[in-house]
């Protein structure tokens, strides 16, 4: 199956970051991989948004890439993962979700309250974090986006394992790498006391 | 054999460093900055040299890498759509006079539009012109397409566009590096001199132009035989048929699927000259064919539909602006299926939660200038000068968005800030408006095409202030050098470094001065000084040079001389911080009753101390 994942926040908030990890770590594991990304004048702060999709391993299904999973963009409705570095961005997204999929936020608060109903109504599993608080903590709220990717990674829903994204990060990073992997597994043990159902507070 | 993800843009860098291209020149412009860079990345990795440069302008880039193809190498050129409207001079004439090297004009559009001022189709330019397309539909494609292009521009001596779009451009796709391509001869190519064609005048330009003519018909033909147009699904025994080109074919192909249908779809790499005969083929035998393509109709606009419907943009299927978003294209699919007869499957998006969405008071997420911004710092001053009634001729670059600040009042390409700003005083005094005209316009923005209407407003007594926004590098489309930084596209050093002020001054203006715009109290100054002369006896344009690297490209001025901010407690609110300085790290409390500083994005530039005139906002820890 193709995964398809959605990617948003604001301008400086590194979404566009955030994508490039999440496809290189799907390529390294053998995944053809294909993005669109924002670029420009909204980097200035607008709303930023990427697409990514992940394919079959060609080598697993003996099958090459079809042409359809080459569409830039995903329809609403059927993107299997969220992930996003604002809350208000998250619901501007929140149409891409397929019914049953997931989405990653970095909020305080979780989601505006008005969307409780259609959330259980579609079955989305929404997963906050306070990345950004985590990541200020830390040294530097520009390692919220990593923080998310490692606390996703400790949740059924993520494609992707924490060792996988370490890695990238070791062959990817040029420089702040230590920080970096910090990031990560401060999310992935955030992540991991939370996505078992026992310790849910 | 490595996999790699690469840009869309770095894609097709690599493209012309492993066709062999030798010189590559551009203008930055999204979504078509990032090409050059490629072309960098990939001459170091492999070790095959090619000439780049940023040019200082579009005409100019294209006429550089023109003089290569002369001489025999391959060369390209890299702009953005409206790019293309500054080298539409030389291009026309490139059409007719010919090549001989393999000449690609690299003009990337932008359906949406996201970045850019129009939605112009780079295909109609070329059509125009009478310069064959290469309409590639993915990172991938378009490196492939490169070959196939600079291979046809070869064989027929003509320059050959490739007209990516911003979905291609901006796209990131795995892709494999087939290993080093091998090392380039040294190259025996020379200028051959040929009157009549590098020199040719009207008389011969009649010849050239029948010349081309039949150039393009044998190219047609080529194009009817090319892989580059396919049929997929053609087995598919439907009376609805689609041709489709460039990211607009996929997401076709997607929405399809969404509905379950199974449409013979033609995709057209090679959108004109439109390869008639294999199109022609294809529509007989349907009774209806949509074609789907962006930003406009280029395919479209060529198509002999005969008997068969033809659905598309000039018959309101299609809608006639804005991008083709998977939303879209199912709609109108699914609208045409259903006036066919054919059942299709209902949409996947749930319009219950759109709507809600939709309904949601969502924060309008408008771009802004960062934090820190030297160009905040300048409008802010303006606008305390020269008030609201004041005339303000922007440009293009980071800070159009001054427009925010109510410091921006006309945009329309360019350079056009200066000569607007010349036309606004003659039209004004025509019409008897005293109103200060003050404009501004970036350093690269500047370089590019504001010297030349400086002339024009010097040389014919224009009075207005303008003020050149220096943040020394072209911010808005990620840093790349101008004219007056001292380093070239590659990291070496510059042969020389254009003084902003000496061409100011070479150009007539006889009030130049250079300020940095964080001294408010002193900008603010200069600014009057320079109205005072341009009004004075005997004035006309006065020059102030706002100098103030930007935050982003460099920020070591801020670094060294931090100046961090509190705001005190008697903040009552008022919101004119927010509102006239509009720092994105001011923030209103969610009860109104005060004003906050995020200082998860303030960078202590200490430039809002002055946005609060009630003294609320001090230098703090």
């Amino acid at each position: 199956m193709e995964t398809k994942i959605i990617l948003c926040g604001l301008g400086g908030q590194g979404v566009v970051f955030l994508t490039r990890l999440l496809a290189n770590t799907a390529m390294a594991d053998g995944h053809p991989v294909m993005v669109s990304e924002t670029h420009g004048m909204s980097q200035r702060g607008g709303s930023v948004i990427s697409h990514l999709r992940i394919m079959e391993n060609p080598q697993t299904t003996g099958q090459n890439v079809p042409v359809l999973s080459a569409a830039p963009l995903i329809h609403h409705g059927t993107a299997d993962l969220l992930f996003a570095l604002e809350a208000d961005e998250a619901v501007r997204s929140l149409p891409y979700l397929r019914p049953g999929g997931a989405a990653f936020v970095d909020s305080e608060n979780g989601l505006r309250p008005e969307l409780a109903g259609e959330i259980s109504r579609l079955g989305f599993h929404v997963h906050c974090v306070s990345a950004s608080q985590l990541a200020v903590e830390l040294g530097s709220v520009s390692m919220a986006n990593v923080i998310l990717s490692g606390f996703a990674a400790a949740h059924p829903e993520m494609p992707l394992s924490f060792e996988s994204l370490c890695e990238t990060l070791k062959n990817t990073s040029t420089r702040g790498l230590e920080r970096n992997l910090q990031a990560l597994e401060t999310g992935y043990k955030v992540g991991s006391l939370r996505s078992i159902p026992n310790l849910e507070m | 054999m490595s996999r790699e993800i690469l840009l869309g843009n770095e894609a097709i860098g690599l493209a012309l460093v492993e066709e062999g291209c030798r010189v590559v020149t551009g203008y930055p412009g999204t979504p078509s900055s990032e090409i050059l860079a490629g072309v960098n990345k990939y001459q170091k990795q492999f070790a095959r040299p090619v000439y780049t440069e940023w040019s200082t302008n579009e005409k100019v880039a294209l006429e550089v890498a023109l003089a290569a193809t002369w001489v025999g190498l391959r060369a390209a050129v890299t702009m953005k759509q409206v790019g293309l409207n500054v080298a539409a001079d030389p291009l026309f004439s490139a059409a007719y006079t010919g090549v001989r090297g393999g000449f690609l004009v690299i003009a990337a559009d932008d359906p949406g539009p996201h970045s850019s001022q129009t939605e112009q189709d780079s295909r109609l330019m070329a059509l125009t012109a009478k310069v064959p397309v290469f309409d590639p539909a993915t990172p991938a494609e378009a490196r492939e397409m490169v070959g196939h292009a600079l291979a046809l521009s070869e064989k027929y001596g003509q320059p050959v566009m490739l007209r990516p779009t911003t979905r291609v451009c901006h796209g990131l796709q795995s892709m494999a590096l087939d290993g080093h391509p091998a090392e380039l001869a040294a190259p025996k190519a020379r200028f051959k001199k040929d009157p009549p064609r590098w020199v040719s005048t009207p008389r011969f330009r009649y010849f050239l132009h029948q010349e081309l003519n039949q150039k393009l018909l044998e190219i047609e033909k080529e194009f009817d035989a090319s892989p580059l147009n396919f049929i997929v699904h053609e087995g598919a025994s439907q009376k609805v048929g689609v041709i489709a080109s460039g990211a607009a074919f996929h997401t076709t192909l997607q929405a399809l699927d969404h509905l379950g249908v199974q449409l013979p779809v033609l995709k057209i790499g090679t959108p004109y000259p439109l390869p008639r005969t294999l199109v022609t083929n294809f529509i007989s035998g349907l009774e209806a064919v949509i074609v789907i393509e962006e930003p406009d109709i280029c395919i479209e606009l060529q198509i002999t539909a005969g008997t068969t419907t033809l659905h598309g943009r000039r018959d309101g299927t299609v809608p006639s602006a804005g991008e083709l978003t998977p939303e879209i294209v199912f709609t109108f699919l699914k609208s045409v299926l259903e006036q066919t007869g054919i059942p299709t499957s209902p949409s996947p998006a749930d319009g219950l939660l759109e709507e809600l969405v939709q309904s949601l008071p969502l924060p309008i997420r408008r771009p802004r200038l960062c934090p820190g911004c030297g160009h905040r710092s300048a409008f802010f001053s303006m606008k305390r000068t020269f008030g609201p009634q004041a005339i303000y001729p922007g440009d293009i670059g980071c800070y159009t968005l001054g427009a925010n600040l109510r410091a921006v009042d006309t945009l329309v390409d360019m350079g056009a800030s200066v000569s607007m700003a010349h036309g606004f005083y003659h039209a004004n005094r025509i019409v008897g408006d005293k109103r200060p005209v003050i404009a501004t316009i970036g350093d690269s923005t500047f370089l590019h095409s504001g010297i030349v209407p400086l002339i024009n407003a010097v040389h014919t007594g224009a009075r207005f202030v303008l003020v050149v926004l220096d943040n020394h590098t072209t911010a808005m489309t990620g840093f790349q050098p101008t004219a007056a930084n001292e380093f070239l596209m590659d990291g070496s050093a510059a042969a020389h470094q254009v003084s902003l002020p000496e061409i100011v001054r070479a150009c007539g203006v006889r009030f130049v001065v250079e300020t940095d715009p964080y001294e408010q109290q002193s900008f603010s100054e200069k600014l009057q000084e320079a109205h005072a002369f341009s009004q004075g006896d005997g004035g006309g344009v006065a020059v102030v040079i706002a100098n103030r690297p930007c935050v982003l490209y460099d920020a070591t001025p801020i670094r060294e001389h931090p100046v961090p901010v509190v705001i005190t407690e008697e903040c009552d609110g008022c919101r004119y911080c927010v509102e006239a300085f509009e720092c994105p790290a001011l923030v209103l409390a969610p009860d109104r009753s005060r004003v906050n500083i995020n200082y998860k994005i303030c960078v202590d530039c200490g430039q809002c101390i002055d946005a609060c005139f009630k003294g609320f906002i001090i230098p703090g820890i």
